[in-house]
């Protein structure tokens, strides 16, 4: 059978395989040719070595964001699971309506992250005008909007996850644990939560790499504002790029370092969840 | 008995409370839409006063001054056009690497995990260069790049769910002599259709939202999406149209809406199949 | 296997050199303008529109959006159709693109300049020319200030402009208007302050320094720069607080309405604020308290140059050419261009400009005309430095500690942008 599947191979693999070049492959091998360039557009590259790493690295502003990235993505990543079990949790218990309510708390999930920035950009600004202030004068306002942006869009998102989780629990183990006189919490703790790690383990990669990757609502929420504080890698690597004249590679060199810490982390998941399939 | 259906009494009125909490910014920003621009940031959280309201104009300049119902169009077309294509290919590329066993098979498989990692910024600038040069830069190209950049999750979750159907069926059906192709469309194609599902859920949200690439990609002279015309009523032609901007906004939010409350339930089985794979 | 591998190199060497390719021909070449004044976007779209009619050759005009040209042109300039006219700011600017400049001397605009020193030169190579010349000042409605008490003849200095615009503070509410219009430090408006308003101090230091460009700023009138930036926003239509958050449209509104006196921008704002009536409309000098003010003129100059894409086809380039002579030596273009209302053939408003070329029209804006009368009266127009400014980096600097200040207008806050202002621009400069 394989050999009559291989004849066909030019049908079966062969669109895929070209796109992937196109919009992967090439791309990305240019990439990282490019962060060892000086260049402005491409026809005019210039061989420099390493030069745009250290000057990526001797970038104060770079280096902030990757802090304030890492402190985004963690906060985000507590505030967002937690959140959402607990929400799971309430909406598996019977109760009217738990439907409607499962609905509306995904919605915003679908709504673009442009859209998203500008609508709580409104809301932000009008609720700190009442205190004199506004979104683009102090980064950890928009640190917190950034926050209170993604867990309203991302919550229900991960919601779904946990719910499917917890219906996956088989209904026998819980009466068993009811039966040998566990009370709720002890029930959660020893019961639900162990058999939700597959789940947990997801969402927390999921709102992980989320965190880190974040650009369209950074852009349009706060722009960086004030004086890039409140810029997050992504945003500083595009502005980096298009904003400098004769930073070019270093903007692509900020990408390719950027690249490794996020693969840096995929891989972190690869055996984080690896070694729970053992366990079981 | 009494008292856990007092309490689930306490608990639909509490998250009642807590949706529409949930639901308040959509609904203060269309309340704003039908405000007149220059009151908007002065008091977005009033509602609109003799004064201050304007009726529908801010929805007419969004859609006069700034063509929102072309990027409506093109939004729709890409979004179909590459889903569609995403499917189609990604799962016939998928089905092929894992029933046929090779280097590059695995090859193409480990790839697919890569790109599905990689930070778009890594590619913003080649990717637009690659695809200025190939005369992507079209609603009709861009489906091309989508096809390229999505196909990562897309094979990935495909080969996940191919791995489970057992080959007896496809084997008999070859040894009654039907070609791969028609295997495929008329035997494994069906028995996937939940992936299909899924995926094209994912793929939908995913372009659907997109700003940066279609931004970089496109020929934006003549074509842009809905993010790209929201992102530039705020930052072009020297002012901004907070008016026009929350008409925009809201009617950006209302196909997304139906959308969702006209699919919702594969849009929950999809997010969630999904998750679990990836 | 070696034969895949071929078949995939060869793939590969395709692909790379349609990297390096061209674009598609059209036979008599066609014109994309990256225009960088969104204020006058609608009025080239139409002017590209009657010269594809009249000509067939095609031409695309697309405008960048406020605050994002260097971004929209080097992404645009990657392209295989990069544009084919775009602008830089002046010599600064020019450090960015000049490998993409044409040549332009002995050309036929070339030809049309008034004079010379409009051409923006690259050693001998004339790489941009000038092709508006504008002015900025502090803008005012005449009949706010006569109800006020006061009139242009009053201020003459930065202490006058101080007297009177907190006497209208003071009376703030029984007038029914303020001194100014909000100063929004949103990004459609910012550039007012980090880059007009900063030309004054920049203007002094330069005069007093004797120089015309510098590396290292010294900031010696930064004083005179928070004193102006104090009076703004203490006695403008909102809480300094809310700046940020103000845009340029919330300024020409409240300017419109009569809600406040003082509105600083430029010849290009005429068609904004028309509507009160051009005997109301005048325009002062930004005094900010040097010495020898007294003969202070208007804010005039350029950071507009046109370049022509010197990498683009021959075809293309001289299509460029042809489009750009057009413009300032047609009826139809000249009218455009230095026309205000009704000068378009759509019966829009025309762009109001006055231009460094031959044809220059005598103008209908009355911001125009009251610089000329400032240059007219013997007064020193006060000449245009922010094309020195190192980077569009140090003027994002530069705004940003503004709005900072402006929210709390501390010692500490002003001190950051000074730093901003004179280590931003050596770091800036050093790149």
């Amino acid at each position: 059978m394989e050999k009559a599947i291989k004849k066909y191979m030019p049908i079966f693999v062969f669109p895929t395989l070209a796109a992937f070049i196109i919009g992967f492959i090439l791309p990305f091998i240019l990439g990282i040719w490019l962060s060892f360039c000086e260049f402005t557009t491409v026809t005019d590259a210039k061989f420099v070595g390493f030069s745009n790493y250290i000057k990526a690295f001797q970038d104060p502003d770079f280096l902030h964001s990757f802090w304030f990235t890492a402190l985004f993505a963690i906060v985000s990543l507590v505030v967002i699971n937690v959140f959402a079990f607990l929400l799971a949790l309430a909406l598996t218990q019977k109760m009217r309506g738990t439907n409607i309510f499962r609905t509306i708390f995904f919605m915003p999930n679908l709504i673009g992250g442009i859209v998203l920035g500008y609508i709580w950009q409104l809301i932000i600004n009008g609720v700190l005008a009442k205190y004199n202030t506004a979104l683009a004068l102090n980064e950890w306002y928009g640190f917190w909007g950034l926050i209170i942006l993604v867990s309203w869009q991302q919550i229900g998102y991960m919601m779904i996850i946990y719910i499917a989780g917890l219906q996956a629990i088989p209904g026998d183990i819980i009466e068993a644990a009811q039966i040998d006189g566990a009370n709720p919490i002890q029930r959660l703790f020893k019961v639900t939560l162990p058999m939700m790690m597959p789940s947990i383990t997801i969402c927390v990669f999921l709102s992980i790499t989320n965190g880190f990757k974040l650009f369209d609502q950074n852009l349009s929420l706060t722009a960086g504002e004030p004086s890039k504080l409140s810029e997050l890698m992504a945003l500083n690597i595009y502005n980096t790029f298009y904003g400098r004249v004769g930073w070019e590679g270093v903007g692509q060199a900020k990408a390719v370092i950027f690249f490794i810490i996020v693969v840096g982390i995929g891989m972190w998941q690869l055996k984080a969840t690896r070694a729970k399939e053992v366990q079981q | 008995m009494k008292m856990k259906r007092t309490l689930s009494w306490v608990g639909t009125i509490v998250f009642t409370i807590l949706g529409l909490i949930y639901i308040a910014p959509i609904i203060i920003v269309l309340i704003n839409s039908f405000k007149n621009k220059v009151y908007i940031n002065l008091e977005p959280f009033k509602l609109p006063s003799a004064e201050t309201w304007t009726g529908l104009s801010n929805y007419a300049s969004a859609i006069n001054q700034y063509g929102f119902l072309d990027a409506v169009g093109w939004t729709v077309f890409i979004t179909v056009g590459s889903v569609l294509v995403i499917l189609l290919c990604t799962s016939m590329c998928a089905w092929y690497i894992t029933r046929v066993k090779s280097t590059f098979s695995s090859a193409m498989y480990a790839l697919c995990a890569v790109s599905m990692v990689v930070p778009f910024q890594m590619v913003m600038f080649t990717l637009s260069l690659v695809a200025d040069r190939l005369r992507l830069n079209t609603p009709w190209g861009i489906i091309i790049i989508y096809l390229g950049f999505g196909a990562g999750l897309a094979v990935f979750m495909f080969c996940g769910f191919v791995k489970s159907i057992p080959l007896e069926i496809e084997e008999a059906a070859m040894i009654d002599g039907c070609t791969p192709l028609r295997t495929f469309f008329t035997i494994v194609g069906p028995i996937m259709k939940p992936t299909y599902i899924s995926v094209g859920i994912l793929e939908t949200m995913w372009i659907w939202n997109d700003f940066l690439l279609p931004y970089l990609v496109l020929d934006i002279n003549k074509y842009k999406t809905i993010s790209i015309v929201v992102q530039y009523m705020k930052g072009s032609y020297g002012r901004v149209d907070m008016g026009a901007i929350m008409a925009a906004l809201i009617m950006a939010v209302i196909p997304v809406i139906i959308f969702y409350l006209s699919c919702q339930k594969h849009i929950i089985k999809g997010v969630a199949a999904g998750a679990v794979k990836g | 296997m070696k034969k895949k591998l071929l078949a995939f190199g060869l793939v590969g060497v395709c692909l790379m050199s349609l990297l390096t390719g061209c674009g598609s021909e059209n036979e008599n070449g066609k014109v994309y303008y990256l225009n960088f004044k969104p204020e006058q976007d609608a009025q080239w779209q139409e002017l590209a529109e009657i010269y594809t009619e009249e000509t067939g050759i095609p031409v695309t005009v697309m405008t960048a959006a406020s605050g994002q040209y260097e971004t929209t042109l080097k992404s645009e300039m990657a392209k295989t159709d990069a544009p084919t006219l775009f602008q830089v700011n002046g010599p600064v600017g020019l450090e960015g693109w000049k490998d993409y400049c044409y040549d332009l001397s002995g050309s036929d605009i070339a030809g049309q300049l008034s004079s010379t020193e409009f051409a923006l030169m690259d050693g001998e190579k004339m790489a941009g020319i000038s092709y508006v010349i504008e002015t900025y000042g502090l803008i005012y409605n005449k009949s706010l200030l006569a109800q006020a008490g006061y009139s242009a003849e009053d201020i003459n200095s930065f202490a006058d402009l101080k007297a009177v615009a907190e006497d209208i503070t003071a009376r703030s509410d029984e007038l029914g208007f303020s001194a100014f219009t909000s100063a929004g430090m949103d990004g459609s408006s910012d550039w007012r302050f980090k880059t007009h308003l900063a030309n004054l101090p920049i203007y002094y230091e330069y005069k007093a320094d004797g120089i015309g460009t510098t590396d290292a700023i010294k900031g010696t009138y930064l004083d005179n720069y928070r004193a102006i930036w104090d009076l703004y926003i203490n006695n403008a239509t909102c809480e300094p607080t809310m700046l940020s958050t103000k845009t340029g449209d919330d300024a020409v509104a409240e300017f419109v309405t009569g809600k406040a006196v003082f509105y600083q921008n430029g010849t290009w704002a005429y068609a904004d604020i028309s509507s009160l009536g051009d005997e109301n409309i005048g325009m002062l000098p930004i005094y900010i308290g040097v010495e020898g003010e007294e003969n202070q003129g208007l804010c005039t100059g350029t950071e507009n140059y046109w370049c022509v894409n010197g990498k683009a086809s021959e075809k293309d380039i001289q299509a460029t050419l042809d489009f750009m002579n057009w413009c300032v030596t047609s009826e139809v273009g000249v009218n455009a261009m230095c026309g205000t209302t009704g000068a378009m053939p759509s019966g829009a408003d025309g762009m109001g400009f006055v231009i460094p070329f031959k044809s220059n029209l005598e103008s209908s804006n009355v911001l125009v005309n009251q610089a000329n009368e400032y240059v007219a009266n013997g007064y020193t127009s006060v000449s245009w430095n922010f094309p020195t400014m190192p980077s569009e980096e140090w003027k994002n600097g530069v705004g940003s500690a503004l709005t900072t200040y402006a929210a709390d207008q501390t010692d500490e806050n002003w001190n950051a942008v000074v730093t901003a202002f004179v280590d931003g621009w050596a770091s800036e400069a050093a790149k």
